[in-house]
């Protein structure tokens, strides 16, 4: 699985579009880091691919290891339903629910017509109950389109770093 | 002085005999043994040392040179396929200082070379050449001795490989005993199957057993999983995973087959699409045809780790409502952590189309990220953190279900077969098996 989609222009830091893109990549995280689900879902347009495939261990030679097979694989409904599922109060993994706090980085920004990809890096730390915090760390490669003043992501690939998710479930959203 | 062989002692150092502290006859089971180190060191010897282990499937391995590293038992190994196509399963580990050799999940290769000292062994485990060989006087090297340690035994069936390090241990078809007839009603049913990608892994702050315990029990689903009944994913019937059998073949292996409630006909020929079940007629008997066509889901755990889920998943995530077939297995790293595997297998004959769904559904529902299963690993955290203290140690977890239950007289299978799938009858089965296969008995886990 390929991280670059497109070989679009570059996106300077100095300019207006990417420092748009870089808030909407900051409120994003902080609409997951607050709880605010469902304004997180209208970010995505209806027809999002949302897919966080699983990693291996393999030799440089065979490429960074990502699989054809999913530790998510998702689409609007089922991010919809990941959702409602943590409205309820039965969705034991998240009642209480996790403190999560979604650091994004290294932002990369390139265009390619009304279409911009964003890659950044994340970390994601995840504290609950009394236990010590989890981290999942990766790339995220995003598809983002315009949608008035900001933005929708059509498109999402969670690269994670970790070949074995040692983070119990992964019951938090990237 | 004549050394006369005794049976391992059953005695831990504070002087508890284990089978007074585990009794499965009564549903009484310590707390104690699924976080006390003691315990742990001895079921590493006497269960992961010396049984039947699970390493991976025939698909995943379909050329020469191909292989993955898994463990057998906890001890690392690569299972991979010769240049003749022959599987074998060695100690993943050089001769010379122990270096892992095979060092990446899965790969092809001709030859497996250790980068400490370059030593390198063919793909059917020969020593092919060891480092600065003009060095080493006469009989100082020798070649022939000097293979991959492979496990004692190997063998398959329906594809799946396992393993065990125990020469003694009953040959594979021996010890699966009849589990063998209801695999086949699981992995044989349309002719075969193949594993679809790579296994997801994750870790969990948990004792290896509570993960075990959880498989075999339908009646947690209705609690541990309302969320999905929340959300109309599951019916909103308490008793509704009741609607079935469980069946204890012997030996620790486990099942249950479920049929739904009544007149809910979704919960028929396991679930599997129409083209699927018409090949049933073709690979079972009658009699197993009959149990894969009145039942929708099963569960299965060939002891001690290896599990079967087949499972629908009704409700929307887009009314996908294929079947799909969950394969795990949980291997401990310490008393209470445990890393889990999971993998995805799916009908050779299946089509692309059922394919993804089967996929699409699976990794929305199970793995690590499934919203059923995201909450069982919860469930195994907390019942790891509230029974490792010394006051929760002194008492039994309760197991008791079904005590009583009468057998069913009807079923057309092999092994104790039950009329209801609520109940604890299987579990009980597991746990005489860990109490055997500890102290050294002869017993075939027919404890329920």
């Amino acid at each position: 699985m390929s991280q670059l989609e497109t070989a679009g222009t570059p996106v300077l830091p100095n300019t207006e579009l990417y420092g748009r893109v870089l808030e909407f990549l900051h409120r994003e995280a902080e609409l997951l880091d607050t709880y605010k689900f469902d304004a997180w879902l209208a970010l995505f347009t209806e027809d999002i691919d949302y897919q966080m495939p699983v990693r291996t261990t393999r030799f440089l030679t065979d490429g960074e290891g990502f699989e054809d097979f999913g530790l998510m694989a998702e689409n609007h409904a089922s991010l919809t339903t990941r959702v409602r599922r943590l409205e309820t109060e039965f969705a034991w993994a998240e009642v209480p629910p996790s403190r999560t706090r979604h650091f994004i980085s290294n932002v990369i920004v390139e265009q390619d017509g009304d279409s911009i990809e964003a890659r950044a890096c994340f970390m994601v730390t995840r504290t609950r109950q009394d236990l010590d915090y989890q981290m999942y760390t990766g790339q995220r490669v995003d598809r983002l389109v315009p949608d008035g003043d900001s933005f929708k992501i059509a498109r999402r690939r969670i690269l994670a770093d970790q070949t074995v998710i040692t983070g119990t479930n992964l019951s938090v959203l990237f | 002085m004549t050394a006369t062989p005794t049976a391992p002692s059953t005695r831990l150092r504070n002087g508890d005999a284990l089978e007074e502290i585990v009794r499965p006859q009564e549903g009484l089971i310590s707390r104690r043994i699924f976080t006390d180190p003691e315990v742990f060191e001895l079921e590493l010897e006497r269960i992961f040392g010396k049984g039947w282990f699970f390493i991976g499937h025939d698909s995943e391995i379909p050329e020469p040179g191909d292989l993955v590293t898994r463990p057998c038992g906890i001890d690392p190994v690569v299972l991979i396929r010769d240049d003749e196509g022959v599987v074998h399963a060695f100690l993943n580990s050089c001769r010379h200082r122990g270096m892992r050799i095979a060092r990446t999940d899965r790969d092809n290769a001709t030859f497996l070379k250790c980068p400490y000292h370059g030593w390198s062994y063919k793909n059917n485990g020969e020593l092919l050449n060891a480092a600065c060989e003009n060095h080493y006087g006469e009989g100082e090297l020798v070649k022939e001795e000097l293979g991959l340690i492979p496990v004692a035994q190997l063998g398959s069936y329906h594809g799946l490989w396992f393993g065990t390090w125990n020469e003694h241990a009953p040959p594979l078809d021996e010890w699966l005993g009849d589990m063998r007839w209801y695999m086949d009603i699981i992995f044989g049913r349309t002719g075969g199957l193949e594993i679809m990608g790579p296994p997801q892994i994750w870790e969990v702050d948990t004792a290896w057993k509570f993960a075990t315990d959880n498989f075999t029990d339908n009646f947690h689903v209705f609690s541990s999983h309302h969320s999905l009944v929340e959300l109309g994913m599951l019916p909103n019937n308490p008793d509704f995973a009741a609607y079935g059998h469980m069946i204890v073949p012997g030996n620790g292996h486990i099942l249950h087959f479920v049929q739904g409630e009544p007149g809910n006909d979704d919960y028929r020929g396991l679930g599997l699409s129409h083209d699927l079940r018409a090949k049933f007629d073709e690979f079972l008997t009658p009699e197993q045809k009959s149990i894969a066509d009145d039942h929708g889901y099963s569960a299965g755990t060939i002891w001690p780790n290896f599990h079967w889920l087949q499972l629908i998943s009704a409700g929307d995530m887009e009314a996908h409502e294929e079947a799909f077939l969950n394969l795990r297995m949980e291997t401990p790293i310490t008393p209470t952590r445990t890393r889990m595997w999971s993998w995805l297998a799916v009908d050779k004959d299946a089509t692309p189309e059922y394919r993804k769904k089967v996929y699409e559904t699976y990794v929305r529902t199970f793995g690590p990220s499934g919203i059923f299963d995201q909450d069982d690993m919860e469930n195994w955290e907390d019942c790891t953190r509230a029974n490792i203290g010394p006051a929760a140690r002194r008492y039994t977890l309760h197991h008791k279900m079904g005590l009583k239950r009468a057998t069913a007289t009807d079923w057309p299978g092999p092994g104790v077969a039950y009329p209801d799938s609520y109940g604890e009858m299987t579990q009980r089965s597991w746990y005489a098996q860990w109490l055997t296969s500890m102290t050294g008995g002869n017993g075939n886990g027919r404890g329920a």
